[in-house]
């Protein structure tokens, strides 16, 4: 008992922070979604008005849903492009672990704005990938596409958080033993049965993790889609912040988000039973 | 007709080295079918790579393994006729002790009726029926590796290799299992390839150790002539305890020969190619040396007095360090009788050993120079 209490004391530092200045916040605006605002300011109150309303007009909803696409393909081919690197890097050479980590690390280093402001100039109208296109001839005109798009925003938000997923899938793949490897070759499984009944499986956590952690962060960014996005790439991050900075309608700002963490709460815990239910996981 | 030559396996000529490390040098082997073979010895003697090299884990920089007239070493570890038991289990933590079993099973796409019957004749063997759906850390360390020489036992290999399989027990379990695992191997007359660096767990198990130092094969033996008449001062000291003296060939008579060792004469044995002055190592079992002074002297050919260093005492025998002179010190170890007195014999104390002639094993180091 006593051992317990000391615990509890020393995470309380971090448990008093994040009350004041996370939890309280989120409450507050949990409350919001459910006030009306008027001409003369907030009005405290119960409504549901705040929720149906984002069903009132189709914008919303497309939008959200278009956040979700962009937030779910950004996620896909994160780890798509992840785990053959995680891979053979725990498999395959180790003697490099530390010096491409080192790599993906430094992309962490510099600033998120800058990150971005190098993209929109990669992919801009006389940017980097349009010049050497038109260089090498495949191109008479340049790509009006790359950016202002969906595209452009994927691309963009797939560098910015595919250290996300790197880590979490090194970490986990790091996990397992060479022994269950060699148990299953030895039991006759090939190379490729090996990696989908026993590597995969047994790394499914840090895929989970790692495909959560960058369809969050992707789902909800709101600097990339207004950088390179255009008015195609309009994100719901963008329209939530409206509410609040542009309208002054924090309450239905607060309902959006709401239901935005909501929606994505869902999908994350279909995702999981999905794959619980291929048996892709322990 | 073929002829029935009864081999299970052939290693010849395997070497391997780890950059200039040499782990496995030129080791050559015969294993006849349905036999316990143990390769023994301390950590580091290529033991385990070459275990890996039968298991296809490793690639040998040259030599064969052969089983049934063909070479195996370009097939992939999932093609080879031989399953593993490792030394930490290697349970699959994601599937149940059924699914674990049944994992070759699986792959060779059999019919569930079968593969339902073969997993529960598999965890009788084991005896641990009614274990099917549990998790593999739900599980004792001795249940683990039971678990695990089922899953490897499923298929019928015709050898089964096992990598320091008890290492990871506690003691009593371990003796347990090794009488068990001896059992189960009578019964299947599935050839056994042990690894171990534990020599009693050799000796009761194996009906043939195979003395591994440094890369290359020492001994290979029953357990009871490697320990009776070891080939070597290494033979001799890693299995069992013995008393080493260094000395030298003194004199050469017709029937037995007289080593010098700390200025004291013991006669050993005759053995061939020993000439006089040659360095010799002598090797004499603790429980062949036996006090000499209590009206049971036998008729030992040699005998020493000296004084009691110390004595100590292991339950069912006691062992008594006397030392001779400053060069020679002999250790005696004696059973205790039923009903013996207290110890009679304090530290400081004389005392008389003696050992037959036909226990001392005589090594020669170097050949004198004269004699070449």
């Amino acid at each position: 008992m006593k051992k317990q209490k000391q615990h509890i004391y020393l995470l309380s530092p971090l448990f008093t922070y994040f009350t004041i200045f996370f939890f309280a916040p989120l409450f507050i605006l949990f409350i919001y979604s459910f006030w009306r605002t008027t001409s003369t300011g907030l009005v405290p109150t119960f409504t549901m008005h705040n929720y149906l309303y984002i069903f009132s007009k189709k914008l919303y909803p497309i939008i959200i849903l278009k956040s979700v696409r962009i937030g779910f393909i950004t996620a896909v081919i994160c780890v798509l492009l992840s785990y053959p690197v995680a891979y053979s890097l725990t498999f395959k050479y180790r003697r490099m672990q530390d010096f491409v980590l080192y790599l993906i690390l430094i992309s962490l280093f510099s600033s998120y704005l800058v990150r971005v402001y190098a993209w929109k100039t990669i992919l801009g109208h006389n940017g980097l990938i349009n010049q050497l296109l038109k260089y090498i001839g495949i191109i008479d005109e340049p790509l009006s596409f790359l950016l202002y798009s969906p595209t452009a925003v994927v691309i963009t938000l797939v560098f910015i958080f595919i250290p996300f997923t790197i880590l979490p899938i090194f970490s986990s793949l790091q996990n397992i033993s060479v022994d269950y490897i060699e148990a299953a070759r030895d039991l006759g499984a090939n190379t490729a049965k090996t990696f989908y009944k026993i590597t995969l499986p047994l790394s499914m956590p840090g895929v989970i993790t790692g495909f959560i952690f960058s369809f969050v962060l992707a789902a909800g960014d709101y600097v990339t889609p207004q950088m390179v996005g255009g008015t195609e790439g309009l994100m719901i991050g963008r329209i939530v912040q409206d509410q609040f900075g542009l309208t002054y309608n924090w309450p239905f700002g607060s309902a959006l988000a709401y239901f935005t963490i909501f929606l994505l709460v869902v999908l994350i815990n279909l995702f999981i039973w999905i794959t619980r239910m291929l048996k892709l996981r322990r | 007709m073929m002829l029935e030559t009864a081999k299970a396996l052939i290693i010849r000529n395997i070497c391997k080295n780890f950059g200039i490390v040499c782990a496995v040098k030129n080791m050559t082997l015969e294993v006849q079918d349905g036999e316990f073979i143990s390769l023994l010895g301390p950590s580091g003697c290529g033991k385990t790579t070459l275990l890996r090299i039968i298991a296809g884990f490793e690639t040998p920089d040259s030599g064969e393994v052969i089983i049934d007239g063909i070479n195996i070493l370009d097939l992939p570890p999932n093609k080879r006729p031989m399953n593993m038991v490792f030394q930490r289990y290697a349970l699959f933590p994601h599937m149940t002790v059924f699914e674990n079993v049944a994992f070759s099973q699986f792959l060779l796409k059999r019919p569930k009726s079968e593969i339902n019957q073969k997993v529960k004749r598999m965890l009788e063997l084991v005896q641990l029926e009614g274990f099917e759906s549990r998790k593999p850390d739900q599980l004792s360390g001795g249940q683990c590796q039971r678990i695990a020489l089922a899953r490897a036992l499923i298929n019928e290999p015709s050898v089964l290799l096992l990598d320091e399989p008890l290492g990871a027990l506690d003691l009593k379990i371990r003796k347990q299992m090794q009488i068990e695992l001896k059992k189960i191997q009578e019964k299947l007359g599935i050839t056994f390839i042990y690894v171990t660096h534990d020599q009693e767990e050799a000796l009761v198990m194996s009906d043939q150790i195979v003395l591994m130092q440094a890369g290359e094969s020492i001994q290979v033996d029953t357990p009871k002539r490697i320990y009776n008449h070891p080939n070597s001062k290494f033979s001799a000291t890693f299995i069992g305890e013995s008393n080493l003296f260094e000395g030298a060939v003194a004199a050469v008579h017709s029937d037995h020969i007289e080593v010098l060792v700390g200025g004291v004469a013991v006669l050993v044995g005759k053995t061939g190619g020993v000439a006089r002055g040659d360095k010799v190592s002598l090797a004499i079992r603790l429980e062949r040396v036996k006090r000499a002074d209590r009206g049971q002297k036998k008729d030992f050919e040699n005998l020493l007095t000296g004084t009691v260093e110390d004595v100590v005492f292991f339950g069912f025998m006691v062992k008594y360090y006397v030392r001779v002179n400053d060069e020679l010190l002999i250790i005696a170890e004696e059973e205790i009788a039923k009903d013996e007195q207290e110890e009679d014999t304090p530290i400081g104390g004389k005392m008389t050993v003696g050992f037959s002639i036909k226990d001392v094993n005589l090594f020669v180091e170097r050949v004198h120079s004269d004699t070449l």
